[in-house]
């Protein structure tokens, strides 16, 4: 059984805040939202993506 | 009137303190929480009662907001009608045997019911005129986190769970649903395209909540078995967007009334979850709020989620249950714990006078059968209290051997907001068995003799002002 990722984590290109989501909005057209300063945009604009 | 949030807080006065923060606080900004945080570095879980927060607009709100009700096993112990000192098995036993006692609810005439003083619907309605707490750095809003309901399509049973609320809009929650009963509910009304009716409660005598926790089967009103729990019939009255047809708790002191959309889901989350990580931003449902109706002066309950009143809500009513469900096949079963160590939901602890050595193997699959969340149990003998971490460790140390005492399942339903399962909710599970083989020659544990213990008066050899300055040492207590 092997490990496999389940988030992956993004950072908002207005504030730098960084955050992780559910593997279901990788590749999903639905704008993430930004816990910190409400900014929304998709998951391609995010200018570092970790996972 | 039946039992409620203020008589409990009436109840408990004579015995304990409620704080009351009379500086105001914008629980939207993390205040509510903070504080909460401040007595927990202290070791302190009292009842806080919030007296002047501002609402989401950022004006004095006319609720006040209440937390940590169930901050401690000894408030829960009196919630049930047990003494505060009965914190162990005897509580947890109590609820088991009420969820046996299933009570039909009562109906009153809204003139009647406390949580009817105040009626907010169409144009009057906005979320933004209560006092919403944010939680931790991460959560993108203020939520709700208090009890939810949903009623079967076309039946008449009601079906109760903990789930968060986001705060999305004057007139917008997000919802998020794990995959049990009210996402099954709630599925019943999506391939219908239809919206699902759904109420939030906020605030009602802890009995109540305890009682939302249950492990009944699906299709168990769980209406009736919060009556059983709180003792008495739970008292409804006609919501204002169904009337009769969804019923809701009169006496409580907020309630929200919404529909969940079919089709729709959107972001939400992060939230602090209960294992003490942030579940990630997830699609999630969307509830459209159509009335909220409270007491003209209402507590705003909230549970300090992620924290010690989260796991001790979700602990107790598993530990009754689970132990119900061993003693049908496991009959000298003596104790079941869910420690704060597995936030009272990711580890359990059996204790049992062990007749074969299957006895154990058996009592763990059972526990895992009813718990979803589960993922270690450890099974001790009777002589070990699972109460007693410390001592449950010991035994796993000296009575277990890795390779023969441990089984690992893979490919099991865990819970989706454990950090560490490796799929979207699969998981494995693992047995420890901690009890002493029957099968082969086992050693014995040191005992001094009872005879001369019993003769042996402490007092009559130290003298007592000596022994009460001595200090206490109680990190390797053994319960036997």
């Amino acid at each position: 059984m092997a490990l496999k990722e389940n988030i992956f984590w993004v950072k908002c290109p207005k504030c730098g805040g960084k955050f992780y989501c559910d593997l279901e909005l990788r590749h999903s057209e639905v704008p993430l939202r930004c816990p910190f300063c409400q900014n929304r945009f998709l998951t391609s604009e995010s200018p570092e993506i970790f996972e | 009137m039946g039992k409620d949030l203020a008589g409990f807080l009436e109840q408990i006065r004579s015995t304990e303190t409620i704080v009351e923060v009379e500086r105001e606080v914008n629980p939207a900004d993390f205040e509510v929480t903070a504080i909460l945080r401040r007595l927990e570095e202290r070791a302190l879980f009292p009842p806080v009662i919030y007296n002047h927060c501002r609402n989401l607009k950022g004006e004095p709100s006319s609720l006040r907001v209440i937390s940590n009700v169930f901050g401690t096993r000894e408030r829960c112990a009196l919630a049930l009608d047990l003494p505060a000192s009965e914190t162990g098995f005897p509580l947890s036993s109590r609820y088991a045997e009420r969820t046996k006692h299933l009570l039909e609810p009562q109906v009153v005439a809204k003139k009647k019911a406390p949580v009817k003083e105040v009626v907010r619907k169409g144009a009057h309605l906005d979320l933004r005129d209560y006092p919403l707490v944010r939680h931790h750095e991460m959560d993108p809003a203020p939520y709700i986190d208090m009890t939810i309901c949903l009623k079967g399509r076309g039946q008449s049973f009601y079906n109760t769970s903990f789930q968060r609320n986001m705060y999305k809009g004057p007139r917008k929650l997000g919802l998020f649903m794990a995959a049990r009963h009210n996402w099954e509910i709630y599925r019943s009304f999506e391939e219908h395209g239809e919206p699902a009716p759904v109420i939030i409660i906020l605030g009602h005598h802890p009995a109540f909540y305890l009682g939302t926790l249950n492990i009944q089967p699906y299709g168990v009103d769980d209406y009736k078995v919060i009556g059983g729990i709180m003792n008495e019939p739970l008292t409804l009255v006609e919501s204002e967007t169904w009337g009769k047809d969804f019923l809701v708790p009169a006496d409580a002191e907020v309630v929200i009334e919404g529909e969940v959309l079919p089709g729709v889901k959107e972001a939400e989350a992060p939230f602090g979850e209960w294992p003490g990580y942030y579940g990630p931003q997830r699609l999630s449902q969307v509830i459209d709020v159509k009335a909220i109706t409270h007491r003209r002066n209402a507590l705003w309950q909230d549970v300090f989620v992620s924290h010690r009143e989260n796991w001790i809500l979700g602990g107790i009513p598993k530990e009754g249950e689970i132990f119900e469900a061993v003693r049908a096949f496991v009959p000298t079963v003596r104790s079941v714990h869910f420690p704060f160590s597995g936030n009272c939901r990711l580890i359990c602890y059996i204790s049992l006078d062990k007749q074969e050595d299957g006895d154990a193997r058996q009592a763990a699959l059972i526990a895992f059968a009813h718990c979803d969340f589960l993922k270690y149990v450890v099974v001790v003998d009777g002589d070990v209290d699972p109460f007693n971490e410390g001592e449950v460790l010991w035994a796993v140390a000296t009575r277990c051997q890795p390779y023969e005492d441990t089984d690992i399942i893979k490919w099991v339903k865990s819970s989706p907001l454990d950090p560490s399962i490796t799929g979207q909710s699969e998981g494995s599970k693992m047995i420890i068995d901690a009890t002493v083989p029957k099968r082969k020659a086992f050693a014995q544990r040191t005992t001094v003799p009872e005879r001369v213990l019993e003769r042996i008066r402490l007092e009559e050899y130290i003298d007592e002002e000596t022994i009460l300055s001595l200090p206490k040492y109680t990190d390797s207590l053994r319960s036997v």
